[in-house]
């Protein structure tokens, strides 16, 4: 802050590059520890109200009848990566079937993570689908509980059917470099993407 | 059960949308979640009308995400968008939408890279 060149750069109205990976994956996966694992800030919990505009008849009974929003809560951490780059850490709602209404959320994000339990497989199946609907790069990682390893990575993506562009990789979501390397490889992932459409 | 996470909240003294006059919408567009606000000055004279208004004067001295100034502030989104609609009226604050291309954007992307491998 001391100097006159830094508050030059840092002082005008411009605001930093803002980048955003959103968490996704079943209820208590480990979404707020991963969040907070790498988080500058300790996670902060968003409450919003999502707008469900596209909500169909098939959809209305969870919603408990709610016909034009409903309130979610969100985590929320943030990294610096630079002076004028930030990095965005939204953790969705444990709820998958709530997923058709994070189009907003999704919306000029980097990629996405999702974080699997093997024991309760089937709660990623809808960010899975989701996410590849959308086209949008995403990492499959599956949470080490007790830092053991229960199913091979090689299971889990036969299991889950996903491409073979996207990594599956296992992540103990309470380690910071584990949770460092997911997110190298998700950023990896969009680069390569980026590339091969130019 | 999460292992750790945010503190439980408070129970909240009063309904949040008191806290805009009953207003749910800002008059200006919706902001994103990932929208960025920023103080636009220290010296205030434009006396804004809530504690909550105050706070987010406060917390935007650095750019700082709607998501973020609802978590701590911990009311919901919808009511930091029409405060901070009002702020942005009186001047007060400058809003910046994200670029939704800056997430193709190859040079950025490396940017980001580089920065998650140096953390």
């Amino acid at each position: 802050m001391a100097s006159v060149l830094f508050d030059q750069r840092a002082r005008p109205a411009a605001a930093p590059t803002t980048m955003k990976i959103v968490i996704a994956g079943g209820f208590a996966v480990g979404k707020t520890t991963f969040v907070g694992s790498i988080s500058e800030i300790e996670p902060l919990r968003t409450e919003a109200e999502m707008t469900v505009e596209s909500l169909g008849v098939d959809h209305a009974g969870p919603l408990g009848g709610a016909k034009r929003g409903t309130t979610v809560a969100m985590d929320f951490g943030r990294i610096t990566i630079d002076t004028d780059m930030a990095l965005y850490l939204f953790g969705t709602p444990g709820q998958d079937r709530f997923w058709f209404l994070w189009d907003e959320l999704v919306r000029g994000a980097v990629g996405a993570v999702v974080l699997v339990d093997t024991r309760r497989l089937q709660e990623c199946f809808a960010a899975v689908d989701y996410f590849e609907h959308l086209g949008l790069p995403f990492v499959v990682a599956v949470n080490l509980f007790d830092g053991v390893a229960t199913h091979h990575p090689r299971d889990v993506r036969e299991a889950l059917a996903v491409p073979a562009n996207v990594p599956v990789v296992l992540c103990d979501a309470r380690r910071r470099t584990h949770v460092q390397e997911t997110l190298i490889l998700l950023v990896e992932g969009a680069l390569r993407r980026v590339a091969g459409a130019a | 059960m999460a292992t750790r996470g945010p503190a439980p909240r408070l129970p909240r003294v009063v309904r949040p949308y008191v806290l805009t006059g009953g207003r749910t919408r800002p008059v200006g567009p919706i902001l994103a979640l990932d929208t960025t606000v920023r103080t636009t000055t220290t010296d205030s004279h434009l006396d804004p009308q809530t504690p909550e208004s105050s706070r987010i004067l406060e917390l935007c001295d650095a750019p700082t995400s709607i998501a973020e100034l609802a978590g701590r502030l911990t009311i919901p989104v919808g009511v930091v968008r029409v405060l901070v609609d009002d702020l942005g009226t009186l001047g007060a604050v400058t809003v910046n939408p994200p670029t939704p291309a800056a997430a193709t954007d190859a040079g950025l992307l490396e940017r980001l890279l580089d920065g998650i491998r140096a953390l």
